[in-house]
Parts: C-alpha cells; structure tokens; sequence
C-alpha cells in the first residue's frame, strides 16, 4: 500500500495582527495511506485547518517535511491528484453551480463534452440538479456546501481532502454526502478530513488522528476505539459482591446491584459469579461508548 | 495542461463578472449622456463644435476606461483572498503565476471591452453630428488600449502589496497626474545639481509613462496627423516590458503569500 499523505514535523506559523509570530502546527508527524478513511479530529483552534493548508500548499510550512503521493505538498504534481474542500465554501455569486464546476473542470484539465457531462453529473449527484442554473449568491449555506463537494470531486481526484465537511448540511445532506464518500472510497479514493461532527466520523472512517495545540495527540484505529469503548452492564437481585470485578458497581435499589464491565470477559466471570451464587439476573446490555466522551477525555489528557 | 486554457478560464470569470456586476452598463450609459448632451450644443444653431466635441469625446473615452481599468484590476487579488475563493482555485493544478496572468489578462479584457463600446457609441455620436472621421481615431484607440495595459498591470501589482482602496487611489494618481508628474521631474531634474540628476531621472523611469499613450489632442484637432509608426512600435515595446516588470514584481509578493 502507498502512502498518500506523509507529514513529517511539520511546523506551521502565522504572524499574527499584532506582529507576534503563532505556532499554529508544532512538529506534527502522521500519515495516511492509499485507500483509507481518516478522520483529523482536534478542538477549535488546535491546528486542523492549518495542517490542511500546509498540505494544500496554501501556506509554505516553516519547518519538516510534507508529502502528497511522494511528491511535495503544494506541487502541481499532488494538487492533480486532489480534490479539497475548503473550511469555508464561499464560491463566485455571480457564477451559477453548473459555471462554478466548468471554471474549475477547466484548471483542472477538463475540457469540452466531457466536462460538460461530468459538472452536470456531479451536480445531480449532490443533489442541486434544480438549482444549477440559479446563481451562486441565491444559493443557501447548505447549497453552497454541496457546490464545494462537487467541485472536490472533479475529476475523479484519488485524495480528497476536505475540511469540515459536514458544515451547513442538514441530515438528509449528510446522509447523502456519506453515501458519496463511500462510494468514492469504495472506488480506491483515499480520504483524509476533518470533522466536528463525530458521529459522522463514526460512521466514516477507519481511523483517527487527533491533535491538540498543533501537536500530535494520538491515533486510533475506529474499531479497535468502539471495541474499547463498548460497555456492558448488569443488574441483579441478590447478595452477590462484583467489587473485585469492576470500580463501576453499586446499589441502585432494594437489594439490586449495578455493575458495568468495559471488557466481555470480565461479563461473562460476573454473569457465571450471579448464575451459581443463585441470584436473580434482571437485565444485560452492551452500550456503544460515545466518541464524543473519548474526545473530550483525550483532549482534557493532552491539555 | 494548456496555459492558455487556463488564462482563458480565469480571464473569463472576470469578465462575467465585470458584465454581471454591470460596470461596463454603467460606465457606457454614463459616457453616452455626457457625449450626447454637449452634442446636443449643435442643435441650436452653436457652429464650429467639431473640435469641441471631438475633445469631449476623447476624454470621456479616456476617463472612463481608466475607471473601469482601475477599479477592475484594484479588487481582484483581495477580493479573492478576502472572500476565499482563491481556495478552489488554487487547489488545482495551476500556479500562483497562472492565477495572476489569468486575473490580469481577463482585466485587460474587461477594460479592452469597456473601451471599445464606449468608443463604438462615441463614434456614432460623433457620425450623428457629422464630424470628420480620421485615421488618427485608430491609432488613438490603440494607444490608448496599449496604455490601458500598462494601467491594469500597476494596479493589479499595486493591489498586491496594498489594500484595493489604496491600490485604486494610488493607480489614479498615477494616471491622471502622469503628465505633471514627468513634467514636475523634468524641471526639478533640470534645477538640480549635477549629482540629483540621475536620481530624478530613475524616479521618472520607474514611474509609468501612462500619458504617452494618450493621443487624445492629435485626434481631437483636425489636421494635426498620426504619430510615426515606429513611436507606436516603441510604445508597444514599452508596454510588454513595463507591464512585465509590474506583474513580476506581484508575482514575487503573491508567490509566497501565506493564504
């Protein structure tokens, strides 16, 4: 498999208004390779946008190294192989959809019937065949969104690199979007974004990589995070002590006990422990751990 | 990938843009008013006009194509950063170099077309009134085209390094005060001791020579003739290389710019 983003201590800085230089990414290392998902997590301000410039080639990176395919970030070589999706999608108003797809087929190498067909496909794929005649500025937030993802996906690029992608779509938006990317995916497209919507990166990805203040926090491979995630409780009616099992076991009503176990092993010795000790089994589920809770705590351990 | 394709791609944004933002509409209604109301003078009975009319002509010709070069090439570069849509266009395969001869080509374009229609309705203004049509018109016209280069390029260069209001004020002080300028060297140049002159004279060579583009008093006055052929090839060199250093001298600030 190759690589199709290698980032390397990367280092990212800004001159701020008041003349002080910023340290928007500090030695960022990671990579993603041909064909997988990857979700690029952090808080606002943590650096996310910036490392997506520097890949880019929007912003020359003031240290390390960073690569797209094996080619420099920001060369004509790798900007051919990508599609992106900007944070904030503001497109020509004065352009309609279907103009705003030729302008940048044409950068993009496209030409003639052949990209006629293609902008007219994609707008039909995200949903605007109706409104790709209307100009850009009568277009709403969500509408703009979905000229951007049809605009990174000209040309059948084999990276998309997309910031924010769910920015301004409504469900059904989203639904839909994840159906595109799947389908891209499912065709070799490697893709690397980044998200405040966690569910969707739930759904999406196969792996994580979160960073915090411009530095590398950690990755995680989706399944192997939901795995450890996953919790089980068990509640009972009888005199029968879980203590040595788990921290999470207590008493929730007269004579029934509570427990919560993180791993299956540790369920099944406690649900043997109640079977012979002839207590009552009331209730067994398995909850799915919220991606949600993990962020927070990864952050709050990386601050 | 084709060059050329590119440019035409971008130049043509800014010329959609430039017509659907209805610039060159109010510029040419603007023009035709003024035109048609001193022509009117004719009407009652004033003899004598043909100069008078054709010198009105050509400095609304000249006016109003240096606002419309100006105002098109002061807000393309900031306006792109400033609203972010030089985002997607950058992410394709084309250079920051490609980005700015596009942008520039597609100003010369707009202003090119600003021109031309003005000059179109002047023409049938001044046929209207019977006056004399002249070669020199022509060449008049392509001077002024060639100046209105030269002018696109210090704009768009200065709104590289400046923000468009100051780009655009900067550009019309440039242009309209190019004459005063060269002249206001010239003496101070001639006053100074030997040692300043060199430095008047760099300061008049870098400074564009936008108002020997202007032939705007040969193609007024009757009689006076076109200008030798070989002054508009060397005002053509002119243009090439000077509107070259300009966009050079963008390229050197917006090849880097963190965006």
């Amino acid at each position: 498999m190759s690589t199709a983003i290698l980032a390397e201590q990367l280092h990212v800085r800004y001159k701020a208004k008041n003349g002080k230089w910023v340290e928007a990414v500090q030695g960022l290392t990671f990579n993603v390779e041909a064909g997988e998902v990857v979700g690029f997590l952090g808080p606002n301000g943590a650096g996310k946008s910036s490392t997506l410039k520097a890949l880019m080639g929007f912003v020359e990176p003031s240290g390390g190294n960073c690569q797209i395919f094996g080619e420099p970030a920001g060369s004509l070589a790798s900007r051919a192989r990508i599609g992106y999706l900007p944070e904030v999608a503001l497109y020509y108003p004065f352009l309609t959809p279907r103009e705003t797809l030729t302008l940048y087929g044409e950068l993009q190498g496209l030409h003639g019937k052949a990209l006629k067909t293609e902008a007219e496909t994609l707008l039909e794929v995200v949903g605007l065949k109706d409104a790709m005649n209307k100009r850009n500025r009568s277009l709403s937030k969500g509408m703009l969104q979905r000229v951007g993802i049809a605009q990174s996906l000209l040309g059948n690029p084999e990276l998309l690199i997309l910031d924010e992608v769910t920015s301004g779509l409504d469900p059904v938006g989203r639904k839909e979007l994840r159906h595109i990317l799947k389908d891209r995916q499912q065709a070799g497209c490697t893709l690397f974004f980044s998200s405040h919507e966690l569910s969707e990166v739930e759904m999406l990805c196969d792996r994580i990589v979160l960073i915090n203040n411009g530095k590398f926090v950690e990755e995680r491979q989706i399944s192997d995070l939901k795995q450890e995630l996953r919790q089980f409780s068990v509640r009972y009616k009888g005199e029968v002590s879980l203590f040595d099992l788990t921290d999470h076991w207590q008493q929730v009503g007269e004579n029934i006990y509570e427990a919560v176990f993180t791993s299956k092993e540790q369920l099944l010795v406690a649900l043997d422990r109640v079977h012979d000790e002839k207590a009552k089994l009331l209730d067994v589920v398995a909850q799915e751990g919220s991606l949600e809770d993990y962020f927070v705590e990864a952050i709050a351990r990386a601050a | 990938m084709n060059k050329i394709r590119i440019w035409k791609a971008i130049g043509r944004g800014v010329l959609l843009e430039s017509v659907r933002r209805k610039d060159l509409w109010v510029i040419a209604i603007l023009g035709m008013i003024i035109i048609l109301a001193a022509s009117m003078l004719g009407f009652f009975g004033v003899r004598g006009l043909e100069v008078f009319v054709k010198d009105l002509a050509v400095t609304v010709l000249g006016i109003f194509s240096t606002i419309v070069a100006i105002l098109t090439s002061s807000r393309l570069l900031p306006d792109e950063i400033r609203n972010r849509t030089l985002y997607p266009l950058l992410a394709r395969p084309i250079t920051r170099m490609d980005l700015l001869l596009g942008k520039f080509f597609g100003a010369v374009a707009a202003t090119w077309i600003g021109f031309l229609m003005l000059a179109a309705l002047t023409a049938v203004a001044l046929l209207i009134f019977h006056v004399q049509f002249e070669w020199v018109m022509i060449q008049y016209m392509v001077l002024k085209m060639m100046g209105l280069v030269v002018l696109c390029a210090v704009t768009l260069t200065l709104s590289a390094y400046m923000t468009p209001q100051a780009a655009a004020t900067m550009s019309f002080v440039l242009a309209f005060g190019s004459v005063m300028f060269e002249q206001g060297l010239l003496m101070a140049g001639n006053s100074a001791g030997k040692g300043m002159r060199p430095i008047f004279a760099t300061v008049s060579d870098i400074l564009p020579q936008y108002h020997l583009f202007d032939e705007g008093s040969r193609a007024a006055n009757i009689g006076w003739g076109s200008a030798p052929i070989w002054v508009v090839l060397a005002l053509g060199t002119y243009m090439i290389f000077y509107s070259g250093a300009m966009i050079s001298m963008a390229w050197s600030k917006f090849r880097k710019q963190a965006i």
